[in-house]
């Protein structure tokens, strides 16, 4: 792995009596796609949201390119993910009002970029993700593979360092998962993102470099992927 | 939970003010039912001679004075309401607050006007409109000089006595019915808002459920299933809701009886509506809240895919423009024929209120379009795409002070400007014979120095307050204005001589001015309403609606979208049409009132025009303190989403341990 542009360390969350980190190294290169593995309740979304600053650890810290960010006030990490990070969720993060190009071009206006160069840049993204004709649907009137790809759109539409996809493929079926996680992590690696995919089925892990398997918030496994061949490190 | 706490205090307050409404227009005809004896019908074949008159008293509380007297050889007259007996010669009742008010004044400035008598009985609640009353009803020989000549007449007070056979019909005093119009005519006014906030309640659960249903629709459930659901759903909600309203409308009795208005405040049972009544109006609001949720889910049964995945926009058709250009146009012409009486003026006041209901929606519509259109940053365009998205729900939040600004607007520019006429403040007149005259002003003078009031006497025969026969003239008092002076002057001149009562010039008109003063009450109580209720409306839809989009926004938070941008886009949506509706209809009400004016000949006040400015400003500010009291709630139901998911993960896990344990035990 290159110089990491995401690391956690030593990292703890603690819910109560409850651990559901109980000390996780973890580390993400620029274009470098790992995916994180477990059960329910193992602690994978947890380390995705620590690791995105959305969930503060108890112990531990988190560095974006050298700089720690687990310190640093909401206003200054919700800036953080909205111009360093994207985030691909299972399903709903599309405004049901707005129509799919001004969903994909919300994060450039959040940023300051005026509306109509905003919606220019975003209306740019469909051709590639095959999303060519359908800018001015509205969520609804998209399937949910659509869906999806105008989300991984919008995600990558702010430049980001780091895209986070949380169990994006959990709400469509086997074919159009495939399809959407492929495109995902190829379009991830040619905009020069790095991606941290939260999954349960290992079909989907197999698209990316590298597997952390969590379990009752330990790091128990970690492999490389390389075309099919699956290295363990630990 | 919260959502149906919502929903309860919805239709509490719609029961609430619904019944209080009711309360005071059922009580206000009932007050002119009480009254209505003051005021008897004629009748051909008289068995008593009745004679009223209105004085005044400490700044200008009326006093009703009743004379009555047997005509002899007739059958008995039945006793007026309040009285066990028609008064004999010499006998005097009072109301309860005259024989306070004597007790308290000095007999020279009101007991001096009564004949006086051992022991005066009491007037009865039958015979009073009021506690605040003051009725005073003396008994007379049908040959006594005060029956028989002929007075000189004033708007409060008749030439002659009247003959009388007893109380069974009566000619109401206008008094009590422009009250009771009025009241009718704020319940007109009211009740769209009224409805507007008990429907909400309906809403606010069943946005909450839609998704449920949805769920249970697509799994097969029958539309009959669903509503049946639904409905008992929010029966249970909006019943509980309306009976805390009824609850706390007969807890208020006492407290809405001290609203003054039609000269004095109310009997309590007078504004109790009745048990018929009391069971009808929570029914209703509960039948209210019934029919909004179900017609809010009517999405989910017709079409079950659309309104889980929210295909299409609300959007409005332009048939409603047409149908406010109608309904304007309808009402135009019944104005313009110059035939509308009360009820049609009522029937032009609700149609206007259909027609907002109208045309509110689609003007949200385009409103919204129109900011999409302009709009260059992401508040705006949020903002106007919520809007076009569903213009009703909208406009649903904003109707109510929208109606409330027509209301406002109205009432504070119309039916200004009659406040009495005060041009003769000084003068108190009294007829007298010609013949006698010149003695009488001699007696005047005596009277009104033994009183102490400096005073000069004159006889006038072009007198403007009093208009008396060719054998009589008036005698012309001017004295101080002072409230005291005039009462002890006005007590000195009774009974001077029996062509009347004298009549005090800073009290002409107070019959009209009351009235505007009435009208005026009463419309500053429905402007504060509209606004409470408006408010009430604004704050817990916009509170539902940060509980029913709490996803959208967690997850808006999550990827990096400053709260403060998600608040303003929230207050946007409601603030920016607020702004141009509430605005525009309030306009439309200052336009009514100004030609209300003009057709009256009557000027702007420009106290009620800052009451206006005042009241808008209020409403705002309660508005905006509305929507921002639910600010916490979305940064409640924002906070930490990542803990959110992980909480659900966690249980997931303990759930799945716990049943890998009792399997192992098994």
């Amino acid at each position: 792995m290159s110089e990491p542009i995401l690391t956690g360390s030593g990292l703890v969350k603690r819910y109560g009596s409850m651990r559901a980190l109980a000390g996780v190294d973890a580390a993400v290169a620029a274009a470098d796609r790992l995916a994180i593995m477990g059960p329910s309740g193992s602690g994978k979304s947890t380390l995705l949201h620590v690791l995105a600053g959305i969930i503060r650890p108890d112990e531990g810290e988190v560095r974006l390119a050298g700089s720690r960010i687990d310190d640093l006030g909401e206003n200054r990490l919700s800036a953080l993910r909205r111009t360093r990070f994207g985030f691909v969720f299972q399903a709903g993060q599309l405004l049901p009002e707005l129509p799919a190009e001004e969903n994909v071009a919300l994060p450039m206006m959040l940023g300051g970029l005026p509306r109509r160069q905003a919606v220019a840049r975003a209306r740019a993204w469909f051709p590639p993700l095959g999303l060519d004709g359908l800018e001015g649907r509205r969520p609804g009137q998209l399937s949910g593979g659509q869906a999806q790809r105008v989300a991984i759109a919008r995600a990558l539409a702010v430049r980001p360092d780091v895209v986070f996809a949380d169990e994006p493929t959990g709400a469509l079926d086997q074919a159009t998962g495939e399809e959407v996680v492929s495109l995902l992590t190829r379009v991830t690696r040619e905009h020069g993102a790095a991606l941290v995919l939260v999954t349960h089925d290992p079909d989907i892990a197999a698209h990316c470099d590298r597997l952390l398997q969590v379990r009752d918030g330990l790091i128990v496994e970690q492999y490389e992927l390389r075309a099919g061949q699956v290295t363990a490190h630990a | 939970m919260q959502n149906q706490l919502l929903a309860i205090t919805a239709a509490a307050v719609s029961a609430l003010v619904l019944l209080s409404l009711l309360g005071f227009g059922l009580g206000s005809w009932q007050r002119a039912d009480r009254a209505g004896w003051l005021t008897p019908a004629a009748s051909a074949e008289p068995t008593a001679l009745q004679a009223a008159t209105t004085m005044y008293v400490d700044g200008g509380r009326p006093v009703t004075v009743v004379e009555l007297a047997q005509l002899p050889g007739k059958a008995a007259t039945a006793a007026p309401p309040g009285l066990t007996g028609f008064p004999r010669p010499g006998q005097v009742y009072y109301s309860p607050a005259l024989a306070a008010l004597i007790h308290r004044l000095p007999a020279a400035s009101l007991a001096g006007r009564f004949p006086r008598a051992a022991r005066p009985g009491t007037l009865g609640k039958a015979g009073l409109s009021s506690p605040d009353a003051l009725i005073a009803v003396i008994g007379r020989a049908a040959a006594d000089p005060e029956m028989t000549a002929r007075r000189g007449s004033t708007q409060d007070q008749s030439p002659t006595a009247v003959g009388i056979a007893g109380y069974a019909t009566t000619a109401s005093g206008t008094l009590s019915t422009n009250v009771s119009w009025a009241f009718l005519l704020a319940g007109a006014l009211l009740i769209v808002p009224i409805t507007v906030l008990a429907a909400a309640s309906g809403r606010l659960g069943a946005a909450r459920r839609e998704q449920q249903l949805a769920g249970l629709r697509l799994a097969g459930a029958t539309p009959r299933q669903i509503l049946g659901l639904a409905s008992v759903q929010s029966a249970a909600t909006g019943l509980i809701g309306a009976l805390i309203g009824a609850a706390a409308y007969a807890a208020l009795l006492p407290l809405l009886g001290s609203y003054r208005v039609g000269g004095g405040t109310w009997f309590i049972s007078d504004l109790w509506v009745g048990v018929p009544w009391a069971l009808a109006v929570p029914a209703a609001v509960t039948l209210l809240t019934v029919a909004s949720a179900v017609s809010a889910l009517r999405q989910v049964v017709v079409a079950p895919l659309a309104a889980a995945r929210r295909q299409d926009a609300r959007g409005t058709r332009r048939g409603r423009a047409i149908a406010f250009l109608l309904i304007l146009a309808a009402g135009a012409l019944a104005q313009q024929s110059g035939r509308l009486d009360r009820v049609g003026l009522l029937a032009l006041v609700v149609l206007v209120f259909l027609a907002l209901g109208i045309v509110g929606p689609w003007a949200v519509d385009r409103l919204g379009r129109l900011l999409c259109r302009l709009a260059r940053g992401p508040v705006l365009l949020l903002a106007g795409r919520r809007l076009a998205d569903d213009p009703r729900a909208a406009w649903r939040t904003v109707n109510g002070l929208a109606l409330a600004g027509l209301v406002a607007g109205f009432f504070s520019i119309a039916q200004l400007g009659g406040t009495g006429q005060n041009s003769s403040a000084s003068e108190i007149a009294l007829a007298v014979p010609r013949a006698s005259a010149t003695a009488l002003v001699a007696r005047a003078e005596q009277r009104l120095e033994a009183a102490g009031v400096h005073a000069a006497v004159t006889l006038n025969d072009q007198d403007q307050l009093l208009y008396v026969d060719d054998d009589q003239t008036v005698l012309d008092v001017q004295t101080s204005a002072a409230a005291g002076q005039l009462d002890r002057a006005v007590t000195a001149l009774t009974g001077l001589t029996p062509t009347g009562y004298p009549t005090a010039g800073a009290y002409l008109g107070w019959d009209d001015a009351q009235s505007i003063r009435d009208l005026s009450s009463i419309s500053i109580a429905v402007l504060v309403l509209s606004f409470v209720i408006a408010i009430a409306s604004a704050g817990l839809t916009a509170a539902a609606t940060v509980l029913d989009r709490r996803g959208v926004y967690r997850l808006l938070r999550l990827s990096g979208t400053p709260l403060g941008i998600i608040d303003r886009a929230r207050l946007s949506e409601t603030a920016i049409p607020l702004t141009v509706m509430a605005g525009t209809s309030t306009l439309i009400g200052v336009y009514a009132g100004l030609r209300l004016n003009a057709a009256l000949h009557t000027s702007v006040d420009r106290g009620t025009a800052l009451l206006l400015a005042g009241c808008v400003l209020l409403g705002s500010a309660g508005m905006l303190l509305a929507l921002g009291l639910s600010r916490p709630l979305l940064r409640t139901v924002t906070a930490d989403p990542g803990r959110r998911a992980s909480r659900r993960g966690r249980a997931r896990r303990e759930g799945r341990k716990a049943r890998a344990g009792k399997a192992e035990r098994s």
